[in-house]
């Protein structure tokens, strides 16, 4: 089922938390060896956290919200805040000139998942990003989802992204482009009663045949040429996915009843 | 950025209305200087496209005394005239592989396949245009810009009504007189159904259709586009069998009011149709299955709700105008930052453009006289009267 969530928590369900901390796991690698990483959009952290694992470098983390800022910078090491609006020229100049006072030597990478769906206006920040790759040096990771696909009103989302818009943009990025396309998977798990099954080690995947992506994944700049096929499964905690959906349709109920029936006016 | 979109003329085109808006949002939404400049010294048959008010229209003349960061072509006949402009950068909007317009033996269609030769970057709004850019110049910059659709009067309804009984109602949309919109094939199709249903042609020139007979329960228009929205809200398929498009708006526009199509499999088709998913496409030249398939969505509500669904559903995810003139202004500011394209290779492309066509004419020249050797010897015989008369004539000549 297709779902609106994406401010990610720790209690979404498994197949949006495993897709999204794939994404930054594809970053890790190159996250781990920079000396500045950026992660626009970076919400409350909680994805970001797998890649910033053995980073020593310096990190920008960039959101509008406050309060998820706040999250972020409590579980990114080295990390330092800033509160912009990525869907304006301003707050498109605010990151510019935080990326770009001073940065320190090595290597440079921008994280921007799933952040272009929740702007209005998303033409500053993909010319920025070109900008950071081709004059600065910057390898840019940026995801946007399919949401084109099931034809989503993600109330979330005010630009819709799909295979179409995804070739329109691919077109405006600087060359050479590295483009993944992030395909859903589904699996089982059989497991001995009262042992724990950790690590347990999953057979190959054939993915053959033309897989409709859930997100598409372009990169580049300097070490875009690294990334390559990746994959990541969890289990499912159905014990919380059930208490989810029946708090869901719970509220929706008591919601649809007080809109039915408002009440008396307050005071 | 100072941006001239140049027109050969404001006339009621789809694609100069895509003009028109992309250079009133680039102005409002963006920042740019967006103007629209006119290649020919006399303006014809101006139409009140939406949103004309609020941007500049300015003679070749006017233009060429200033400086601009991108000049633009839109047609390929507005080609001198971006070179006419002191421009920084230069660019070609495609709307479709122009040279279809014209048959064989057109000048004009030699001309107008050349200018893709021109190393010019290009922005296109469809990807078979793009794929064939490209092939035409590899490593060229081709960047794509889909047309949006203006969800404040085709925005999408809630849900397609579910239409259980009553005659299928038909959409026919394009002059008759036009060949490459195939609207009389369209008609005949429809007329050779065999399921209750109503037709309704909308083209410009009404009382023409109606005088040349067109096979529709109404002719309408020309309407406009909250006109053409709310016509759609009546209907259940958009019919469309054009031969030549460079992306078809009205089944898209279409879909947004909870309507499907049925289409020729026309370029540009794939852009938003899949076949028995959200619309049908039927084959070419095929009235009676044409016919067969409007019959089938008759008789079938089922399978009309269905596709009807999902293209609302296809609407819903299409761009809006907004958005394609967000990605026109990334499109524009990226070819202002590149460097001007490599002539190199260009001048070779354009003669061997030039040669075919110059082949390609020494061919149809060859046949013509060929034909007229022939004609001519008819005409010799023709010019002795009947040739009863001459028989006649020889054997009095042969009696005597």
């Amino acid at each position: 089922m297709q779902t609106w969530e994406t401010r990610l928590v720790r209690e979404p369900p498994p197949r949006l938390r495993v897709e999204h901390e794939l994404r930054y796991e594809l970053a890790a690698p190159l996250v781990r060896r920079a000396a500045l990483w950026a992660d626009l959009g970076c919400g409350s952290g909680v994805a970001a956290e797998h890649a910033s694992a053995g980073f020593e470098g310096r990190a920008v983390l960039v959101d509008s919200a406050p309060d998820a800022l706040e999250h972020a910078g409590r579980l990114v090491a080295h990390a330092t805040t800033l509160q912009a609006d990525l869907a304006t020229p301003e707050g498109v100049e605010q990151v510019r000139t935080t990326l770009l006072a001073d940065p320190p030597p090595g290597e440079r990478v921008v994280t921007c998942f799933e952040t272009l769906a929740h702007l209005e206006r998303f033409a500053p920040l993909v010319e920025l990003l070109g900008v950071l790759a081709q004059d600065e040096r910057f390898t840019v990771l940026l995801s946007v989802p399919n949401d084109a696909f099931w034809a989503l009103e993600n109330p979330l989302h005010p630009t819709v992204w799909g295979e179409g818009s995804f070739e329109e943009l691919r077109g405006l990025l600087p060359e050479p482009l590295v483009v993944l396309r992030q395909v859903p998977l589904a699996g089982s798990a059989v497991v001995v009663e009262g042992q724990v099954a950790g690590g347990l080690t999953l057979p190959g995947v054939d993915l053959g045949g033309e897989l409709v992506p859930s997100h598409f994944i372009a990169a580049f700049g300097p070490s875009a040429h690294e990334l390559g096929p990746r994959a990541r499964a969890a289990g499912v905690d159905a014990d919380a996915e059930r208490r989810r959906e029946r708090q869901r349709e719970s509220d929706l109920a008591v919601l649809e009843a007080r809109l039915a029936d408002p009440g008396p006016p307050p005071g | 950025m100072k941006v001239a979109f140049v027109l050969n003329n404001l006339g009621l085109y789809g694609g100069v209305g895509i003009v028109v808006e992309h250079a009133r949002r680039l102005r409002a939404d963006h920042g740019m200087d967006a103007q629209l400049v006119l290649a020919p010294r006399e303006r014809r048959a101006d139409w009140t496209h939406a949103g004309l008010v609020d941007v500049p229209v300015r003679t070749l003349d006017e233009a060429r005394g200033e400086r601009w960061d991108l000049a633009v072509a839109t047609w390929w006949e507005t080609l001198p005239a971006i070179y006419e402009l002191d421009a920084a950068r230069r660019a070609y909007f495609v709307q479709s592989m122009e040279e279809r317009f014209y048959g064989p033996g057109e000048p004009e269609r030699a001309a107008a396949a050349l200018t893709h030769d021109l190393p010019l970057a290009f922005i296109t709004e469809a990807r078979w245009i793009a794929e064939q850019l490209r092939a035409l110049q590899p490593g060229a910059t081709v960047l794509y810009v889909r047309n949006g659709i203006d969800k404040a009067v085709f925005g999408p309804v809630p849900s397609p009504p579910v239409a259980l009984d009553g005659p299928l109602r038909i959409v026919v949309e394009g002059s008759p007189d036009v060949p490459l919109k195939g609207v009389p094939d369209a008609l005949a199709a429809a007329a050779a159904m065999r399921e209750p249903h109503t037709v309704t042609l909308v083209c410009a020139d009404r009382e023409a259709a109606t005088a040349a007979g067109a096979r529709a329960d109404r002719v309408v228009g020309p309407l406009t586009p909250a006109q053409m929205a709310d016509l759609y809200d009546d209907c259940d398929v958009v019919l469309k069998l054009s031969r030549v498009e460079g992306m078809s708006a009205p089944p898209l526009e279409g879909f947004h009011r909870g309507a499907t199509c049925v289409v020729s499999p026309v370029t540009g088709h794939e852009e938003y149709v899949v076949d028995g998913f959200n619309g049908v496409v039927v084959g070419w030249d095929d009235e009676h299955g044409c016919a067969r398939a409007l019959d089938l969505l008759a008789r079938d509500r089922g399978h009309l709700h269905f596709l009807r669904v999902n293209a609302l559903a296809t609407a819903r995810a299409w761009p809006s105008t907004g958005r394609s003139a967000e990605t026109m202004a990334l499109a524009l500011a990226r070819i202002a930052r590149l460097p001007s394209p490599d002539p190199t290779g260009s001048g070779a492309r354009v003669l061997a453009a030039a040669r075919a066509a110059m082949e390609e004419h020494a061919v149809q020249r060859r046949d013509h006289q060929r034909l007229q050797t022939r004609m001519d010897r008819v005409e010799r015989i023709m010019s002795r009267g009947p040739l009863r008369a001459a028989r006649k004539l020889a054997s009095r000549v042969r009696r005597s």
